[in-house]
């Protein structure tokens, strides 16, 4: 199965072959080459279309999967034609560094990722508001914040609006990652930030646990560590919007953090300094997080806006706010875990 | 409405002092403009009186008395190291302010009003702050270097004088990073270089000023009264990456980003562009300030966004390219005109992507038709 499966991707000529009966393919005798680079996709996709079709008739299931491909063709046109704009300087950033165009060339390669790779169950997400300000808070793993990518993602699917990630101060001063997280959405975790972006309206994510939360060893994953300093209680009861709660199982997984070399991390000026089986061991393949499965679960808002006027000047009103959404990721954790027969399956 | 009449300009041997001199001697509500500074002027000023004087000297507080000036636009605040020594920044700086302010908050003094043209450098950049600098956003940490420390001073010294004189009307404004064909800055001199230096791995968020608009603004603050700190940038951000597209420039990320400071500095020694450990902060972890609170008050006076500010810049440059200039840009007033001759004679040619908005006949002397000026908020 798998055999066939590969020779028909790895020879065009085969599908070619078989999908040249269909009228999509007849193509006009003297083709311009504008025309022909314009048709080409179609014609592409239908061909594997008919090929998936057959495959399908013959194997009794899915072998080419075609939302992967779509993915994987969208991201690729996407991503060209977003270097045509950006060559000419042809686009707009918001003040906080944030390009919608950018982040939409990114979807189809971050829902591939979602859907095949860590094949993310993400249930809850009719808490999700289509309009007006919400903040999530997240647990924090996985040595990179590639679990905001999944969240956002999920939330986009949802609702079809953008996460405004709240980032580590430390992301700020790494190279690549500096630009990146802004371009996509990120900002710095600044009370004036999270308060300008929930005060028009965005969809807001924290992760409380911050850098303690991504650099915590690899046997006590799952294991959630202190909420900061409830400061973003304080901010969504100063703007008055809802708390939605989100835990995320699946994230621990892709980098096993087994050890951390403190000096090194010190000398570069990083929280942590991982150690996984594979980093730094093999280099850039390191850098490959493994295919654990993943359930994100959006839980029931914690709402804000009956609270008296001074709530958030009310330290003790704060605190327990914090312990309540600290306590209900946390059961969903375990709820989460409790379902899970395996790590990599699911 | 403001009730200025006589007004003293320091700084006027540069961009920002004579140009602003010159918007006012078209104001006919200004009966007298007193320039000074310790070298001329480089535009023919009609009505200005220049006044060779040091703001360091304690008789400028005489000065002030003798011709009874009730305004003072202090302009003379140096942002661009190439322009002096080390030494000469901090002395115009910090003691011209100092001793310009004491001047100023005589009791019995004459002056009602104080304009004072600052940097959104005082804000610094680090990677740790906040994305959006407010007017009264707090520094998280103390300034580094001895250019930004210097501006905290100058700051303190005119928050002394609001202290000693609450009756006076007190402007501080803020200016990002100015850009325009008229005034060589170390951005701009960056932006024309072919191959850019950058920092490997940032690309920062960037705050820029159209040169006319900082002269707007500038002039607005001395035709009315508007008491408090402002920002004074074009709304929203460009990246740099974003900005270098525009000039049609090459992005080199040769800079490390540990050192970047060092590595500047020795492409300067080469290539002098004057980017000052500061800017090179800036250059790699940007700056953004609120400009919330500048387009509330000064309304009309801020014509372009920070992105229209860097097309036109673009655009400006395209014809500089034509005409020629090798030897590095400096204010020469015949190009100057020639330059506006092609700007009105293809009317429209410097806004032609941006959105259509009333615009005046644009022009560097500041000898314009019509005066904008915002509603009072």
């Amino acid at each position: 199965m798998t055999a066939r499966r590969t020779a028909s991707r790895t020879t065009p000529t085969s599908s070619n072959g078989r999908s040249r009966t269909t009228p999509a393919l007849r193509l006009p005798s003297l083709p311009s080459l504008r025309s022909l680079t314009s048709d080409l996709p179609g014609a592409a996709m239908s061909a594997t279309g008919t090929l998936a079709s057959v495959l399908r008739d013959i194997a009794g299931r899915d072998v080419i999967d075609l939302e992967s491909l779509h993915d994987v063709l969208s991201f690729a046109y996407r991503v060209a034609d977003l270097r045509t704009r950006h060559g000419s300087g042809d686009y707009q950033v918001d003040e906080f560094g944030f390009d919608p165009d950018f982040t939409n060339a990114l979807e189809p390669l971050v829902r591939l990722i979602y859907r095949r790779y860590w094949r993310v169950d993400a249930r809850g997400l009719e808490h999700l508001p289509s309009h007006g300000p919400a903040l999530l808070v997240s647990n924090h793993s996985g040595v990179l914040p590639l679990d905001g990518a999944m969240i956002s993602l999920a939330v986009h699917e949802q609702t079809d609006r953008f996460t405004r990630a709240l980032i580590a101060t430390w992301f700020g001063s790494l190279p690549v990652l500096s630009w990146f997280l802004r371009r996509t959405g990120g900002t710095l975790g600044h009370p004036d930030d999270t308060l300008r972006l929930l005060g028009s309206g965005e969809i807001v994510l924290v992760f409380p646990e911050g850098v303690r939360g991504t650099g915590k060893p690899f046997r006590e994953r799952y294991r959630l560590r202190r909420f900061g300093r409830g400061g973003y209680v304080e901010m969504a009861l100063r703007a008055r919007v809802p708390i939605i709660p989100i835990s995320v199982v699946g994230a621990e997984e892709i980098y096993p953090m087994i050890g951390d070399v403190q000096p090194l991390a010190r000398v570069l000026g990083f929280p942590y300094f991982p150690v996984t089986p594979t980093w730094p061991l093999l280099g850039p393949l390191g850098l490959i997080p493994l295919p654990s499965k993943w359930s994100i679960h959006f839980h029931d808002p914690v709402s804000t806006g009956d609270l008296p006027a001074g709530a958030a000047d009310d330290p003790l009103l704060v605190m327990s706010l914090n312990d309540q959404v600290r306590d209900t990721i946390q059961a969903g954790l375990v709820e989460q875990l409790r379902e899970r027969r395996s790590v990599f399956r699911g | 409405m403001g009730t200025t009449r006589r007004v003293l300009i320091t700084g006027v041997s540069r961009f920002w002092g004579c140009h602003l001199a010159r918007r006012l001697e078209a104001s006919p509500d200004i009966e007298r403009i007193v320039a000074i500074d310790t070298e001329a002027p480089p535009l023919d000023l009609e009505r200005t009186d220049f006044v060779r004087a040091d703001i360091r000297r304690s008789t400028i507080g005489k000065l002030l008395d003798a011709l009874g000036i009730d305004t003072v636009v202090h302009a003379a605040l140096i942002v661009d190291p190439r322009r002096a020594s080390p030494r000469t920044v901090h002395e115009t700086n910090v003691i011209g302010t100092m001793n310009l302010m004491a001047a100023c908050s005589a009791p019995d003094g004459p002056v009602r009003k104080l304009v004072v043209k600052s940097s959104t450098a005082v804000y610094g950049a680090e990677p740790d702050d906040p994305s959006i600098w407010g007017e009264a956003t707090p520094r998280r940490s103390a300034p580094r270097d001895p250019f930004t420390r210097d501006l905290d001073e100058v700051e303190g010294y005119v928050r002394d004088f609001m202290v000693r004189r609450p009756d006076a009307v007190t402007t501080v404004l803020r200016f990002a990073n100015v850009l325009g064909p008229s005034h060589s800055t170390p951005f701009s001199r960056l932006f024309d270089m072919r191959v850019v230096p950058t920092v490997a791995g940032f690309d920062p968020r960037l705050q820029f000023v159209h040169e006319n608009d900082a002269v707007s603004v500038l002039e607005h603050a001395v035709l009315d009264d508007v008491h408090g700190t402002f920002n004074v940038a074009g709304p929203g951000a460009v990246v740099l990456s974003q900005a270098l597209a525009i000039m049609g420039a090459v992005n080199l990320p040769v800079l490390p980003f540990v050192g970047a400071e060092l590595a500047m500095a020795m492409i300067d020694r080469a290539v002098p562009l004057g980017f000052a450990p500061h800017l090179t902060r800036l250059l790699q972890f940007g700056r953004v300030v609120d400009t919330t609170a500048v387009q509330q008050r000064f309304g009309l006076a801020l014509e372009h966004t920070t992105a229209d500010t860097v097309l036109a810049y673009a655009r400006d440059r395209r014809v500089r390219d034509v005409v020629r200039d090798d030897v590095g840009y400096r204010y020469e007033v015949e190009l100057e005109d020639f330059l506006r001759s092609q700007r009105t004679g293809q009317n429209g040619h410097t806004g032609a992507a941006s959105k259509p908005r009333p615009r005046r006949a644009r022009s560097a002397n500041g000898s314009r038709p019509r005066r904008t000026r915002a509603k009072p908020a």
